[in-house]
């Protein structure tokens, strides 16, 4: 498949989408269904990998491009997942402006606030999933408390969670 | 505007964005810490501009927020900047696994280090909801409470998609009045 078509069909895919993974019934449709230059087992391994690599769970395009049309279809795909981005760039230009309205300045801080609630409720899951064992409550805790209270780069923190991963 | 060039820009979101797994909420909740309380380049307001207006953009979140902050940070070249470098290792992580060495997955050693870090993450992400909350004194408490603990229940509870939970939340501070 031309990369270009393949690009677009992803670009689509990703502009009707609000999160990583939505865009998949579009993709399937498209890829699977319509024109059959894909499998299903090729789409489902994507997914896997793109969920247990680091990163954003949209970069399933990437090995679905490569799947499809080998690295000009990788380097397609990363281009749709990069590409809607940009466009938040207007919003924030039209919002940005009016900050100072003490009613669009209030809103902000409300999403702030929210945010944190939402945060908190992805987190939920994440934890059920993965505190399995005391070591790793403990993990989790120790990286809690070295970030609010000794203000350490998560980064470090990640990669003291793997090391300590590694050695128990 | 905070003005720490394109290499530091640059750097900052290659490592967050490259290291943390789960997907896009614990890597936005580790650049509120870099970006806001370690580096000061974002206010919580403009963090809080940009991930809300993330949520709200088609397609990737995480990579509009990266957009949006690094936009406001240092303009149209930040914004570039930063997606790609949030984006690029992992991309070719992605690629590298499809195309065939899938032993990455097999390893032990691999399968131990991903145990460790997935329990940080949960971790990592209260440490960030705790410093997004940090500022309540400006807010109060019961804006706090009812803010973050209403969107925690509708999201968590609920089920209700993220947009609507940010939508109520904007309309609800702007007729609430300090």
């Amino acid at each position: 498949m031309n990369p270009v078509v393949l690009y677009l069909l992803l670009l689509k895919a990703a502009l009707t989408s609000f999160s990583g993974m939505t865009s998949v019934p579009v993709v399937r449709e498209d890829l699977v269904v319509r024109r059959r230059v894909l499998t299903d087992r090729e789409l489902n391994a994507a997914i896997g990998v793109s969920r247990a690599a680091p990163g954003p769970n949209g970069l399933y395009m990437v090995g679905v491009g490569y799947a499809v049309a080998g690295i000009p279809g990788a380097l397609a795909g990363a281009a749709a997942v990069v590409t809607p981005a940009f466009l938040v760039i207007p919003l924030v230009r039209y919002v940005g402006r009016r900050a100072g309205n003490p009613a669009v300045r209030r809103s902000i801080q409300a999403v702030v606030l929210a945010g944190a609630g939402l945060v908190l409720a992805a987190a939920i899951p994440l934890a059920v999933d993965a505190l399995d064992a005391w070591w790793k409550a403990a993990v989790a805790l120790g990286a809690c408390v070295a970030m609010v209270v000794a203000k350490v780069d998560p980064v470090w923190v990640i990669v003291a969670a793997g090391l300590v991963g590694l050695v128990h | 505007m905070a003005d720490p060039g394109l290499r530091t820009l640059a750097a900052v979101f290659l490592r967050i964005g490259n290291v943390t797994f789960g997907g896009g909420d614990p890597t936005i909740a580790a650049l509120h810490q870099e970006l806001v309380v370690r580096r000061r380049w974002l206010s919580e307001e403009q963090y809080g501009l940009a991930f809300g207006l993330a949520r709200i953009t088609p397609g990737t979140n995480v990579l509009a927020f990266c957009a949006a902050a690094a936009w406001m940070i240092q303009g149209w070249m930040g914004a570039f900047t930063a997606a790609i470098a949030a984006m690029a290792p992992s991309a070719v992580v992605v690629y590298l696994v499809v195309a065939g060495n899938e032993w990455m997955s097999a390893s032990p050693w691999v399968r131990a280090v991903m145990a460790g870090i997935a329990a940080a993450v949960p971790g990592v992400m209260m440490a960030s909801a705790i410093q997004m909350t940090g500022s309540w004194r400006n807010f109060g408490w019961l804006r706090v409470v009812a803010l973050t603990g209403g969107a925690l229940f509708c999201s968590h509870w609920l089920h209700w998609p993220p947009v609507p939970v940010l939508g109520a939340a904007a309309f609800i501070g702007a007729v609430w009045p300090e």
